[in-house]
């Protein structure tokens, strides 16, 4: 997986962010060592859609989310977005393009501020930002309240511990919303919500999308949750881009074996459906040295000795399906690969 | 490395600032510096003395003059300092060096032992109170904490030396310095009470602090998890939880340890313990200025070196403050 | 391969735990918390039971009060729990010590905060051997390093000096199953061992913990609030709501044939992977019950769509379904009854309306 390339990214005016080749690394005290948190990575958004981004704890879906919002920047690459190219954008234009992109993250009590009255956090930005009347912002802020399914009344007098995950999430959500956003990057917005609440959200955020007209990005590792809510998919693995396809045909037919390897690990709610031996061993490698070639290669079942030294490219395996992998799992059956006799380490 | 450079740092601005505040108060209220370390009506002979000992020390004067004038003044008494000489004083005709080698020690047990009975008290009490929370017995000791707190320890002094010291025949009359290492029981004798006056007060804060921490402690996951694998409710209580309530049980040690300073100024004027805190007294009423310098700075570098060491035991008690400090 | 420490001799089917009338109340400031109230299941040895609902539904209170690690300030019990016959609650700590690690084990939900930071893996491990095996130090270094191998952690002689912040979440997790695992206990209560962790750890802990199960003949009890996760985990299921046990049965049976219709709306919350992108989700309307005044009758009927008068009124008590008598449900109109049927009926007459 451990793909670069950019086949994926298209050519169409409605493109509303783009990002090329993007890398995020941070350095391990003072040791001289760095992480690659994210390494390279390319991808871009039609206004109106939602991209849906995957993959297991550190492997860079929360550092994207964060360096397309450039906090903090990436260490290189391009993010252009409603035209901007906000890597080299300063102060006043910077912030303002910040306003037209806002983030939604996983532990919604702890995102809001404990002493505030909700109501006073929802209208907070619109008094930053000096927008409107006080009168037109209680108002704007009282309706998407609304919308969001809190009585504004209620909000005006709780602080946020007065609320439960669910409706804390609502609120972070009327929060992100307030300034008019274009686009809204949700880090994991239900991962830690009980399944019924999750439902609640998830319905929430593809309504208030059609109403406002947003674009999202939707970082989860609940891969029935992104499938749902996405329209294309792109799955990281280790700061790479492994496989980027709409999200009917990603989960129908995997190409990426972590892709595979990812599905056959949800549970299912079927006792019928026999649970398989563990679908994969291991933990991820260290994102300090990671491996090279395709970054999957230590722990992939059909790696090769191709695998642990070139570093595939995403290609285009089927019409808008792409894949980094030098032998992708074509029509549900993975090619036959000679495994090197070094044993992959794991 | 980093982290040790930028404490030292730290503590050296610290050290600098309170040293060069008490400085600034001996002289903003003397009409002349050079009287009042001669040791006050003195004949023109001394004085003159004085001043030959002693150059730099001046009245400063002017707005503008003022800051660059104690500047220099000091620079020349930090100098002093770095060399070991500590200066003289005039009032008691000895030199300021003398007068710790005397009296340190004294100071130096009673404070020692007050933190030892401060913990000798906060730890059970702490410890227990929050096991058994809102039982008797922790009311009791809240009230009995609150109680000591919100007594003087003028009073405490007050109720030791009259009700105990003075009807019981074991306490000796006069106090009188007596190194542990040659007669236990002298020393136990003459400490005791002194560092008692001392010690309630610390444990009473102690204790609640450790209380407060400790029913955190007693309600987290690996609590419930050492339970829950059998531990025994002891082991539970005393070391699974009292070695991470510790850490901030060692912080308010290192807190207090200023108050300590001026507690121990009751302390031994009460019981006649013939410290360090009991000269200060005396110099400061005098305006004896270089023992006033001397003994903050000893006080303040002293505080500061704890402080330090507190730092470094942070990290033997958490391994997680280990591992940061070695990689930042 | 494993460590078969109390396995020998052990009776391999029967009765192990007995629930009665359980509750657990908790005086507040604001009432009453009735967070577990009258809940009754029996659990075979060797078989192991998923409890489900949503957050706030008791379950881990119902889990901790079995164990008696509920702690007893402001709490008030009911009711029995009978383990291997003999009654357990309300024991005194010091009288379940014998019990805790060694017959009843528990994993928490978040690995990392249950693991003590202080202190090392090794240590944490070595506790309960030495304490209820009356291991040596060697004795029990050695046979943690044999743990720490059955729950597939690499490198096992290092990771016993290593302190819980240097392993990653999995790893604690494995280390939580590993001490829970280390005297050989009857039964494992599981809460939620798997919701901080990613899907594929979460496949691989369920795996170990369901291997560990069968190599052991060890009940275990798993709590979560995603169906998904019991469902090839466990030989049955009860589901939880507001305190009280509204269904139970047979895994299989229960996806088969689930009768109430909390447990219908909870399946169907749960997005699928079958489904294609943007299928809207069925969502419970309204909120949990509250506790301290829980709605008269049926605690689902202010959320439930097929909720009549009766069911306002009168509490549907857990009866067996007719043709399966390890199946029971408390609801007065059950999936597939006529009541249902005709409500469900008019609903669906209503979203062609409304659409
Ligand atoms: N500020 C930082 N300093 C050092 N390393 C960092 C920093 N932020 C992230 N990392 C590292 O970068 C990698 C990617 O982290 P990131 O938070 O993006 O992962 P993620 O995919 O969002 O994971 P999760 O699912 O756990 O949220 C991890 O190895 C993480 O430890
Ligand atoms: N010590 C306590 N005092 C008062 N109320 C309590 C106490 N402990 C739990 N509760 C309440 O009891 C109810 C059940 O809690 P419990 O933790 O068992 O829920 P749960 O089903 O485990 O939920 P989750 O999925 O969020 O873990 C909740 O409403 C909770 O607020
Ligand atoms: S008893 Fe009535 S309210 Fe309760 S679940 Fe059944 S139908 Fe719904
Ligand atoms: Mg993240
Ligand atoms: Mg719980």
């Amino acid at each position: 997986m451990a793909g670069t390339g950019k086949a994926h990214l298209r050519d169409t005016d409605d493109i509303i962010l783009r990002v090329e080749d993007l890398v995020m690394e941070f350095p391990v005290g003072r040791t001289g060592l760095k992480v690659n948190a994210v390494s390279g990575i390319s991808f871009d958004v039609r206004r109106g859609e939602t991209l849906g981004l995957v993959g297991e704890s550190g492997c860079g879906k929360s550092t994207t989310g964060k360096a397309i919002m450039q906090l903090p920047r990436p260490t290189s690459g391009s993010v252009l977005f409603e035209g901007n190219e906000l890597t080299t954008l300063e102060g006043q234009a910077m912030r303002e393009a910040r306003t037209r992109m806002q983030m939604i993250f996983q532990d919604p009590i702890s995102s809001l501020n404990p002493r505030r009255k909700v109501r006073d956090i929802v209208r907070e930005p619109l008094v930053i930002w000096k927008r409107g009347l006080p009168t037109e912002q209680l108002d704007k802020v009282d309706a998407l309240l609304e919308e969001v399914g809190i009585d504004p009344q209620r909000a005006a007098e709780s602080q946020p511990h007065q609320f439960s995950g669910g409706q804390c999430q609502r609120i972070s959500i009327a929060r992100s919303l307030v300034l008019d956003p274009s686009l809204i990057i949700c880090d994991e917005p239900v991962s830690a919500l009980d399944v019924s609440v999750q439902a609640q959200v998830l319905n929430l955020l593809e309504d208030l999308k059609a109403k406002h007209g947003l674009t999202l990005i939707f970082v989860a590792h609940d891969l029935a949750v992104v499938k749902n809510i996405s329209d294309r998919v792109a799955v990281m693995y280790l700061g790479k881009m492994c496989e980027v396809a709409p999200s009917d045909v990603l989960f129908e037919a995997p190409a990426h074996h972590y892709t595979a390897v990812l599905k056959d690990s949800i549970p299912v709610p079927d006792p019928e459906i026999a649970v398989g031996k563990v679908a994969i061993e291991g933990e991820p490698p260290s994102p300090v040295l990671p491996p090279n070639g395709c970054r999957f290669h230590p722990r992939c079942p059909a790696a090769d000795e191709r695998c642990s030294t070139e570093e595939p490219q995403l290609r285009e395996i089927a019409d808008n399906h792409f894949v980094a992998c030098h032998h992708p799992i074509v029509g549900g059956e993975a090619p036959v690969a000679v495994r090197s006799a070094t044993s992959p380490v794991s | 490395m980093r982290y040790a450079l930028t404490r030292i740092a730290r503590f050296v601005f610290v050290f600098v600032i309170v040293t060069f505040l008490v400085m600034l108060a001996t002289r903003i209220g003397s009409k002349d510096p050079i009287r009042d370390l001669a040791g006050g009506q003195v004949s023109p002979e001394v004085m003159a003395k004085v001043e030959a000992d002693y150059p730099y020390i001046e009245k400063c004067e002017g707005a503008l003059a003022y800051l660059p004038c104690m500047g220099k003044q000091y620079a020349a008494w930090t100098f002093d300092m770095v060399r070991g000489e500590m200066g003289y004083s005039y009032a008691q005709e000895q030199t300021v060096g003398e007068m710790f080698k005397q009296r340190g020690p004294a100071t130096f047990w009673v404070g020692f032992w007050a933190i030892i009975i401060g913990l000798l008290i906060a730890i059970p009490v702490g410890v227990y109170s929050a096991y058994k929370r809102d039982s008797l017995f922790d009311r009791f000791m809240s009230f009995g904490s609150f109680a000591t707190l919100s007594t003087p320890q003028l009073v405490v002094a007050v109720f030791l030396l009259y009700a105990v010291a003075s009807r019981f025949d074991f306490f000796p009359n006069l106090w009188n310095y007596v190194a542990p290492w040659s007669s236990p029981v002298d020393h136990f004798k003459n400490f005791f009470l002194p560092s008692l006056t001392l010690g309630i007060g610390l444990g009473a804060v102690w204790s609640r602090l450790l209380r407060a921490d400790m029913i955190m402690t007693l309600q987290s996951d690996f609590i419930n998890l050492a339970r829950a694998k059998g531990v025994s409710p002891n082991r539970v209580l005393w070391v699974h939880a009292l070695r991470s309530s510790v850490l901030s049980l060692i912080t308010s040690v290192a807190l207090q340890l200023s108050g300590l300073v001026s507690g121990a100024v009751v302390a031994e004027q009460f019981f006649g313990v013939g410290g360090v805190g009991g000269r200060l007294v005396i110099a400061v009423q005098q305006n004896d200025i270089l023992i006033i310098q001397a003994i903050t700075a000893v006080v303040v570098a002293v505080v500061v070196i704890v402080n330090v060491g507190v730092d470094l035991l942070y990290a033997v008690v958490d391994p997680r403050i280990r591992q940061a400090r070695a990689l930042g | 391969m494993s460590t078969q420490l109390q396995t020998s001799g052990r009776i391999e089917s029967g009765t192990l735990i007995e629930v009665e009338n359980l509750s657990t109340h908790f005086s507040t400031p604001r009432g009453v918390v009735r967070a577990v109230d009258g809940v009754s299941f029996t659990l075979e040895r060797g078989k192991a039971l998923g409890v489900v609902g949503e957050s706030g539904s008791g379950k881990t209170v119902l889990s901790r009060t079995i164990m008696g690690l509920q702690p007893r300030r402001g709490t008030r019990l009911g009711g029995s729990v009978r383990f291997e016959g003999k009654e357990i609650l309300g024991l005194q700590p010091k009288q379940m010590r014998g019990v805790w690690g060694k017959e009843m084990a528990m994993i928490f939900q978040d690995p990392m905060t249950s693991l003590n930071p202080l202190m090392k893996i090794g240590r944490q491990i070595e506790e309960p051997l030495r304490n209820h095996l009356g291991m040596t130090k060697d004795d029990a270094t050695a046979t943690a390093k044999r743990l720490l191998q059955d729950v597939r952690i690499p490198e096992a002689e290092r990771r016993l000096q290593q302190y819980p912040h240097e392993l990653s979440g999995g790893m604690r997790q494995r280390v939580m199953i590993a001490i829970a695992m280390a005297c050989g206990p009857t039964i494992l209560f599981a809460d939620e061992p798997t919701t901080a962790l990613d899907v594929t750890v979460q496949a691989q802990i369920l795996d170990l913990i369901n291997e560990q199960r069968r190599e052991r003949n060890m009940s275990v009890v798993l709590v979560t609030h995603d169906l998904g996760v019991v469902a090839g985990h466990t030989d049955e299921i009860a589901v939880m709501y507001g305190g009280k046990l509204v269904e139970k049965a047979p895994t299989r049976r229960l996806f088969a044939a689930m009768k109430m219709p909390y447990t219908e709306a909870l399946m169907q919350s749960i997005p699928k992977l079958e489904e294609p992108s943007h299928t809207r989700l069925a969502t419970i309307p309204g909120r949990p019950p509250d506790l301290v005044n829980p709605p008269v009758g049926c605690r689902f009927s202010p959320r439930c769509p097929y909720a009549s008068d009766k069911c306002r009124e009168e509490e549907p008590p857990l009866i067996p379904t007719a043709d399966d008598p390890s199946h029971s449900y408390a609801c007065w109109y059950p999936v597939g009854s006529p009541e249902y049927l005709e409500a469900r009926a008019r609903l669906d007459a209503q979203k062609v309306k409304v659409a």
